[in-house]
């Protein structure tokens, strides 16, 4: 008798189980919430702490190369002329085709002016692009370009031209996340 | 299909070999155009539903409207891909395959009656027919595994051949059931008896087994999940299709979608009413010239609801295990369909003798 009993038993919980089953997916089917986001066209909260694209703070940088030197795979490139008391930039490059996102250049920064965003969106099909310049000007106001140019010293656009290409690139997002930050300063 | 001869014949004066012949291409013309949307619609239905019981919203982008155009885009996709033969394949059987899988099962609508006069043969034997064209998919199945020359299509084909065979068993007896019922294997006889009786479902409770036993070996015959055995992409690869590449390939998704539609298309004509309306509150199949073929949408939403089911089922249960597919077929499903005829039988004896 026990294996008939264990035969219609089995049908019972076949069904059973299956009609359980199939509840579940049904309600998941009708009134569960979608879970996932349309993703190029919505995204979901990136946190603040995310070690994404660098940003430099180039008024508050002391050229002291101390992030330079901590990077692990010294993909940052710093150059620059002092004239006296005026600094002017030629460089100040992250090469990300060599950039591990470590994080390690944050810290040793005296005047804490260099910051890692959220934008994460890199990718790119010209491997010459992942070399980012980060400065946004040359460090020279008008009136340094001025003296510096009666010395004959060598010529440098004195616009302060943001660097990067059109609208959808990494780094002009970027240069839109800071001023968006430095209006909420203040 | 008369109505089609009658039109070329009558109407445009041809002869009568010129018209019959015109008159079965259109008819079947109709039919493949009506399959290939239909299976479209159906892969997209089968991702959507996938989706959205997976909390996901599946295809969105393609064609606008919650990603309609994914499946056209898909096929068009198919179509220019390479079609990959392996160098240890057998080239014939390999080529033939998935031509022979997809006519088995296309060749079983000839006696689906989609409303009343809208069937291209009324077959005597058309319940019967269709079980038996439709087997003629294994045969492309096991060419398809034995020629790609891999063993996995080898497991795959055999696992086929076993399974299918086995589950037609308990499908085709679950089938006698209403055929006992209606006294005929005529599928347009189920259609007319159904309108004078009402379902077939309801005739006696022993039809609820019968139905049962057929959607769940059906679902086996399809290669649908739980019972994707063949495919079993976990274990298989891909099964006896795993070679397959561009347009073969396509096929033998297309086939899976197209079996689903014939099985449902039984399930509703031998079951539910086929293009009859519940309580046949109207009386489709007598309605005037035009009108009639309402029971096209009747029998197509009919259908979708069971597919429903099925995709419903694909994404509950996971894959069963080989022996546990063969004692469901041969120790729950084939005695269970043997008892529903019985007792169908029986009560029908009772009741009217």
């Amino acid at each position: 008798m026990g294996s008939v009993r264990e035969y219609f038993s089995n049908i019972a919980n076949g069904l059973g189980s299956t009609a359980k089953g199939m509840a579940i997916t049904l309600r998941h089917f009708t009134s569960e919430p979608i879970i996932t986001v349309q993703y190029p066209k919505e995204s979901l909260p990136i946190p603040p702490t995310y070690r994404g694209m660098h940003i430099l703070e180039q008024e508050k940088c002391i050229d002291c190369h101390l992030c330079a030197k901590a990077c692990p795979v010294d993909c940052i490139e710093i150059e620059s002329v002092k004239h006296g008391r005026v600094l002017e930039w030629k460089k100040f490059s992250i090469d990300y085709k060599k950039c591990i996102f470590c994080e390690f250049c944050i810290p040793p920064c005296p005047v804490d002016c260099i910051h890692m965003t959220t934008e994460f969106a890199l990718a790119t099909d010209n491997a010459d692009g992942m070399v980012e310049d980060m400065l946004t000007w040359t460090g020279l106001r008008p009136e340094d370009q001025a003296k510096l140019e009666g010395k004959a010293s060598p010529k440098k656009p004195a616009a302060p031209a943001p660097a990067g290409g059109g609208e959808g690139d990494a780094r002009s997002r970027v240069a839109a996340m800071l001023a968006k930050r430095k209006k909420e300063e203040g | 299909m008369e109505t089609l001869i009658d039109f070329f014949t009558g109407t445009l004066g041809l002869g009568p070999t010129l018209a019959l012949s015109l008159a079965y291409a259109t008819a079947i013309g109709s039919l493949l155009g009506f399959i290939t949307v239909y299976a479209m619609f159906a892969i997209w239905m089968e991702r959507k539903v996938a989706a959205h019981i997976q909390q996901r919203f599946g295809p969105m982008e393609v064609g606008g409207w919650h990603g309609w155009a994914q499946s056209p885009a898909d096929a068009l996709k198919l179509m220019f891909k390479e079609d990959i033969i392996p160098s240890g394949a057998n080239k014939v059987l390999f080529w033939i395959a998935p031509a022979i899988v997809f006519c088995g099962v296309l060749a079983g609508f000839i006696a689906i009656p989609f409303a009343a006069g809208v069937q291209i043969v009324d077959i005597d034997l058309g319940v019967f027919f269709i079980i038996a064209i439709a087997s003629i998919e294994v045969i492309g199945v096991i060419m398809a595994g034995w020629s790609s020359n891999s063993k996995y299509s080898l497991f795959g084909a055999v696992r086929e051949a076993a399974q299918v065979v086995s589950y037609e068993l308990p499908s085709a007896t679950a089938l006698l059931a209403p055929i006992l019922v209606v006294g005929s294997f005529k599928l347009g006889d189920f259609n007319t008896y159904q309108a004078e009786h009402g379902w077939i479902i309801f005739s006696n409770p022993f039809m609820w087994i019968a139905l049962l036993v057929y959607f769940i070996a059906s679902l086996a015959g399809c290669k649908r999940a739980p019972f994707d055995l063949p495919e079993a992409e976990s274990e298989l690869v891909s099964g006896f299709h795993t070679e397959y590449s561009g347009m073969r390939f396509s096929f033998f998704g297309l086939e899976e979608f197209v079996s689903m539609l014939l099985v449902s298309a039984i399930t509703c004509t031998l079951f539910l009413g086929g293009y009859t309306l519940p309580f046949n509150f109207l009386d489709v199949a007598n309605l005037a010239a035009p009108f009639h073929l309402l029971g096209v949408a009747v029998l197509i939403v009919k259908i979708f609801a069971v597919i429903f089911v099925q995709m419903w089922l694909r994404w509950t249960l996971p894959r069963m295990r080989v022996d546990q597919v063969m004692t469901m077929g041969y120790k729950y499903l084939l005695p269970w369909a043997l008892f529903a005829v019985a007792g169908t039988a029986v009560w029908h004896v009772w009741m009217e003798g």
